[in-house]
């Protein structure tokens, strides 16, 4: 299928992997790297342990493919674009013409989180472009739910399949497109009950001192440190940005602080706003990429009544029993 | 090079920036403020516009006050017979003339010189308020080795709170809400300087023009800041800090307890910053 690597030309080949067992991912899987490792390339593998050692013991034992593991906790769209882009300028510094990652999204991002990983797997169509790589992303049909297969078909240009056939992902959509698509926030239980602290137009400061105030989750002090500033940048963006009225809500149970940040605007223009950094100091995008790197979970959502960010610190699904048996 | 100084323990060295709506907000002050001094053995001095033969009475020369001026301990200026109208004050040369009056209170036998001032008319126009604030930080820098100590007064409803926030954030203290951060040089252990409060949105631009004024002290190639009453500073606070370091060619070392800070450095590709971590 991909038939330019050889003539150097950049650019990033995006495809999803379907498998049904491991033998299936397998199949899929080992001819791609194999294949890199023949050619010199860069060969990256990404995958949780179990999968990682299937992969291991089946490359031969010279191999010297690159395995990173993917960690639920720390695991962050923004995050991972950053530090995949790093890697790769910096094999391209040491000379690589082509790259090869083999990798999937952390098992959480298929639940909870994956609103912000949807919009990572079109983003990466844009943020790794520039690189000359080629990456297969696998996914269990078995155990991913249904949306978030609708969502990677909407967000890989290719699918591999086992045969070594590369296909046109025929519902493949530009992500300026996919990005700009409303998408459903689903509220967190939590949402459903008052919250501890609402405010109209806060300053910044106003906001900052509400969350230090309300916040009854046992987070460590660099976690707290982080909510606090992301509230602080959004809270500025809304008031340098956003249109008022600025409605500013948070709540907070024992392990976990939400907190959402409305205002009557249509948001950033930039599509990849939060997921890369705005090249433009001025136009609120670092702030909001900023917050996407420390923020344990940052969904943005748009309708017709506005924007809102939504901010998390802690696991709002680990929520005390009482909270379900409220409504 | 200047001692390590705290400002509640050296009461003498204190600085401090008031903004007031009226007049005799600022007399009272004044006259408390110098009143202390007298009681602590130092020579006050008290500057103002207006003439200043009516400065004694507008002060209300009583018991202690009466008695310094009799010893020589009380000295009054007027600015309007000292700097012709519109003057744009030298900074360095200011500072000058306040060290040689400080050394002259601890010739004639005081422990040291006590200012209350109301500068107003020295910084009502933007080349006046430049040079002034630069002055501020001089004199600050003075202040935090020896034993002067003043409390400066603005008028905020002539002057607006905005040229007043440029002059009380170069102080340890102003009056409430006089400004969202103070930057100075009543610094512990060494430090360049210290800073204290919130650097966000209500501090732009003012902390970059604060930092530019300052032009703190370099040492082996870096600025250090004392930032342990530092709160709360975001991503335009920390670019703007570096901006500047990367202009002046130095590393800025911030000591701060925020946990947070140096992730964020490296999150922004900050090179010119190091994070220092105190409790």
């Amino acid at each position: 299928m991909r038939t330019d690597t050889d003539t150097g030309r950049r650019g990033y080949d995006h495809a999803a992997a379907y498998y049904t067992s491991d033998e299936d991912l397998m199949a899929v899987a080992l001819p791609f790297l194999l294949g890199g490792l023949e050619a010199g390339e860069p060969t990256v593998v990404s995958l949780a342990p179990e999968r990682s050692e299937l992969v291991r013991r089946a490359l031969p034992r010279s191999a010297e493919a690159v395995f990173t593991v993917t960690d639920d906790l720390y695991a962050r769209p923004a995050a991972a674009i950053k530090s995949y882009r790093e890697m790769m300028a910096g094999f391209v510094a040491d000379g690589a013409r082509g790259i090869r990652i083999l990798g999937e999204i952390p098992p959480v991002g298929l639940s909870r989180s994956w609103d912000w990983w949807a919009r990572y797997e079109s983003a990466v169509n844009h943020a790794y472009d520039e690189f000359p790589l080629r990456s297969m992303c696998a996914y269990d049909t078995r155990t991913t739910p249904r949306h978030v297969l609708d969502d990677v078909a909407a967000t890989h240009p290719f699918v591999a399949a086992p045969d070594g056939a590369h296909l046109i992902g025929e519902r493949y959509v530009e992500p300026p497109d996919f990005l700009a698509d409303p998408r459903p926030m689903t509220p967190y239980p939590i949402e459903r009950t008052p919250p501890l602290v609402e405010l109209t137009d806060p300053a910044p400061a106003a906001a900052r001192r509400a969350v230090v105030q309300a916040n009854r989750a046992s987070l460590s002090a660099q976690e707290i440190g982080n909510l606090v500033l992301a509230v602080s940048e959004i809270v500025t963006n809304a008031a340098r940005h956003g249109r008022p009225p600025v409605l500013f809500r948070v709540w907070s149970d024992t392990d976990h602080v939400v907190v959402t940040i409305h205002d009557t605007g249509a948001g950033p223009t930039d599509p990849f706003a939060g997921l890369l950094p705005a090249p433009d100091r001025e136009s609120g995008g670092l702030g909001l990429w900023l917050t996407h790197q420390i923020c344990h979970h940052v969904a943005l959502h748009r309708d017709k009544h506005g924007f809102t960010v939504r901010l998390t610190a802690g696991d709002p699904h680990h929520t005390a029993p009482h909270l379900h048996t409220t409504s | 090079m200047q001692s390590p100084a705290s400002l509640d323990s050296t009461p003498d060295r204190s600085h401090s920036c008031h903004g007031y709506q009226r007049q005799v907000e600022f007399e009272a002050e004044a006259r408390e403020f110098l009143t202390r001094g007298l009681v602590e053995g130092q020579r006050v001095l008290y500057v103002a516009p207006g003439d200043s033969g009516d400065f004694t009475r507008r002060l209300g020369m009583d018991g202690v006050f009466e008695e310094g001026a009799r010893r020589g301990a009380v000295q009054v200026a007027s600015l309007d017979e000292t700097y012709s109208s519109g003057a744009v004050v030298d900074p360095e040369q200011q500072v000058r003339a306040y060290a040689a009056a400080t050394e002259q209170a601890l010739a004639a036998g005081f422990t040291g010189l006590r200012v209350a001032a109301d500068a107003t008319p020295l910084v009502r126009t933007p080349a006046q308020l430049d040079a002034f604030a630069r002055y501020e930080h001089l004199v600050d820098r003075y202040m935090a080795a020896h034993p002067m100590s003043a409390m400066c007064a603005y008028d905020r409803t002539e002057l607006g709170d905005g040229a007043v926030a440029q002059l009380a954030c170069l102080h340890p203290r102003s009056s409430t809400g006089a400004t969202p951060f103070h930057l100075h040089a009543h610094a512990p252990d060494w430090a360049s300087a210290a800073l204290d409060g919130e650097l966000d949105l209500e501090s732009r631009p003012l902390w970059s023009v604060a930092l530019e004024r300052a032009d703190l002290p370099v040492a082996d190639g870096e600025i250090v800041i004392d930032a342990t009453g530092l709160a709360f500073v975001d991503h335009r606070g920390l670019l703007a800090l570096a901006d500047h370091a990367e202009r002046r060619g130095v590393t800025v070392v911030l000591r701060t307890p925020l946990p947070h800070l140096s992730h964020v450095l490296q999150l922004l590709d900050v090179t010119g910053i190091r994070v220092e971590q105190v409790r």
